[in-house]
């Protein structure tokens, strides 16, 4: 299986390493927001889909340029629909690491 | 008390055997060399100060940052793309390559610097076979037509992370090709790199140094 670097190219999916989930979103809520917001952190932190499809998932170059990725990949096909730099990857954006 | 002698030496001292190793006489199908004593700096942009470390390269190297996946060769230094901004500025004459401080003052406040002289072992690979021995290490397309003279690469080779990039064709028109590699990983790779190349006669030359 081959990965498609927005930097490198494609490379044996070897040099990558998987995280996880790349759509979950940081609630915005400040974290001593009561029972409603501790509800939506737990979300945030430990309830994930299971998707039988295509997700959005972060991967890690780690055996190339080592940066952090967004890929949609099919968890039943293994089919990589697209691989983005995440946010803040590489010193041009001027966007910090991480969504928001 | 016995006086230490503290005598600085390539992390391949033992490992280079120069000659002739592997199959056949006449021409080899593998030329390996290491050069010892190199000037070599990591460089990397701070977030959003790209342009100001481009126009810092050109003043001090006299070329450009290289672009993507490729070698920018300039007067004092080549620099080999390394990742999303950043380069590595090489140079295998350190007495006459910029300094670390002549590049601290350069890049002051717009790149971040490590120096790596010490850190990396430059190994250099080329000959008719040196595509065909380099296939059982790496996955990348080393074809012409995907990795011409001046394309680099960061990848791993074996495990090891590695910089790589393709040099100027060699007297034979074979392509040539630098590997930067970890000092303490620098052992295995290059006995890996000389138990593969052996079937097509491999010649290595002896340890030189950068001056
Ligand atoms: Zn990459």
């Amino acid at each position: 299986m081959r990965i498609a670097c927005p930097f490198c190219g494609a490379r044996d999916s070897g040099e990558f390493t998987y995280l996880g989930d790349a759509s979950p979103k940081r609630p915005a809520a400040p974290l001593d927001g009561g029972a409603a917001v501790e509800e939506q952190f737990y979300d945030y932190v430990y309830l994930r889909d299971n998707v039988a499809g295509f997700t959005r998932e972060y991967w890690y170059h780690g055996g190339g340029c080592r940066s952090w990725l967004i890929a949609e990949r099919s968890t039943t096909t293994h089919e990589f629909k697209s691989v983005a730099a995440a946010p803040g990857a590489g010193a041009a954006k001027t966007a910090q690491a991480g969504e928001r | 008390m016995p006086d230490f002698l503290w005598n600085s030496q390539s992390p391949l001292e033992k490992a280079v055997i120069a000659g002739r190793h592997g199959a056949g006489k006449g021409t080899p199908g593998v030329s390996l060399s290491h050069v010892g004593d190199i000037a070599l700096v990591q460089v990397m942009a701070r977030r959003g100060r790209n342009a100001d470390v481009a126009k810092a390269a050109k003043k001090l190297f006299g070329t450009e940052t290289p672009a993507m996946l490729k070698v920018a060769n300039g007067k004092s230094a080549t620099l080999i793309w390394s990742g999303p901004d950043q380069f590595l500025a090489f140079s295998q004459q350190p007495r006459s390559a910029p300094s670390l401080e002549q590049m601290e003052e350069a890049f002051a406040g717009t790149a971040s610097l490590s120096n790596q002289s010490d850190g990396r072992c430059l190994i250099r690979i080329s000959g008719p076979s040196a595509n065909d021995a380099l296939a059982k290490l790496t996955s990348l397309d080393l074809h012409d037509s995907v990795f011409p003279v001046g394309a680099a690469a960061t990848t791993s080779i074996d495990h090891t992370a590695v910089n790589f990039w393709r040099e100027a064709d060699d007297a034979g028109a074979n392509p040539a090709y630098a590997m930067l590699v970890f000092t303490s990983f620098a052992d295995t790779l290059w006995h890996l790199i000389v138990d593969s190349s052996l079937e097509y006669g491999v010649e290595v030359a002896a340890i030189g140094a950068g001056h």
